[in-house]
């Protein structure tokens, strides 16, 4: 049965010792997180900081998942989860944040950076027919 | 001879194994929407009042942060060392390693009161409690909101991994598990495992950036 294959296999990775292997994981987790340490402190324009930033810590959530977490040396449903709810992390955040980004200015709070600018529209009202 | 944990419903105990690895990532899948919704509303708030959480963010200090991250990241490779052992029959080894992670979490959490009472000290405080004089630009207030809903949030997994390892812990020590059996180090690993992975997205969000 292919349940039975799937649990078996499962199973069988896990027992071989992967200490060096969790060592090493260890040690680039280290490394990363001085490099994005390093990198924030030269103060990168606006969008850049944030993707390298955001960058790193996905490689970083990667290494994670992947090694300690097992997913590398395990079958398919438990990594479709785990995909899966990334996927809807990146609906959620996305989308919510695509929503005030692309709004019609007026419907932003007043002040804020996707709202009318201070002192009013920079262009006239269309004229009325 | 301790019954064996084989459930009366599971054919064997590697499709039990495997039944509770799934159902863990299913929760675990879960808890990361449950943080994805509070990253939503940082991520539209940072959007509207990048000037305010920009110098927001600088004005915590780094350093705690980084040092953090370190302690929780180490303390996933221990955990992660333990749940070897554990496969390797190993139980007080298991136990020990298990013992360092919490102690991490002991020096994390440790970390985090010393930020909150300067926090507090500050006034750098949620809404109408808001009175750091430093920073006044429209959106601080709603950034300390979103910085202690998170990191508190944060904080309660951090002690609900704590209890699971240690009560995990003391049963891997009296000889709970063995190479036959060691699922329930497996999954309260994998708590531990996603709590470091939610600081690892924590961290430059409020620190760095």
């Amino acid at each position: 049965m292919a349940e039975e294959h799937v649990a078996h296999a499962e199973d069988e990775r896990l027992r071989h010792s992967h200490l060096r292997r969790y060592a090493a994981v260890w040690f680039a987790l280290i490394c990363f997180t001085f490099l994005t340490w390093a990198v924030a402190r030269l103060h990168l324009p606006g969008g850049w900081a944030v993707t390298v930033a955001l960058t790193v810590a996905c490689v970083k959530g990667s290494l994670v998942a992947l090694f300690f977490m097992h997913l590398w040396d395990q079958q398919g449903a438990n990594r479709l989860v785990f995909v899966t709810s990334l996927v809807f992390v990146a609906l959620l955040v996305g989308l919510t944040v695509a929503d005030n980004a692309t709004r019609f200015p007026l419907a932003n709070p007043p002040g804020t950076l996707g709202a009318l600018p201070q002192g009013g529209a920079d262009r006239d009202p269309p004229a009325l027919p | 001879m301790q019954a064996s944990p084989l459930a009366h419903h599971f054919e064997s105990l590697e499709k039990q194994a495997h039944a509770a690895r799934l159902g863990m990532w299913v929760f675990l899948a879960t808890e990361v929407l449950l943080f994805t919704a509070l990253f939503a509303a940082y991520g539209v708030y940072r959007f509207l009042y990048p000037e305010a959480f920009a110098a927001s963010s600088r004005a915590i200090e780094t350093s705690f942060g980084l040092v953090n991250t370190v302690v929780l990241v180490s303390s996933s490779f221990t955990v992660a060392a333990g749940l070897d052992a554990a496969t390797r029959g190993k139980g007080r080894r298991t136990a020990a390693l298990f013992g360092l992670s919490v102690l991490a979490g002991v020096v994390f959490l440790a970390l985090k009161y010393v930020e909150y009472s300067h926090h507090f000290h500050e006034h750098q405080l949620p809404g109408r409690y808001y009175g750091y004089e430093a920073i006044q630009a429209p959106g601080v207030q709603i950034f300390w909101a979103l910085y202690f809903l998170i990191t508190g949030l944060h904080g309660i997994h951090v002690i609900i991994g704590m209890t699971v390892l240690t009560v995990i812990g003391i049963r891997a020590y009296l000889g709970a598990y063995s190479p036959a059996y060691y699922v329930p180090v497996e999954l309260a690993g994998l708590y531990w495992h996603l709590v470091d992975l939610i600081w690892i997205f924590v961290f430059p969000l409020i620190y760095l950036i």
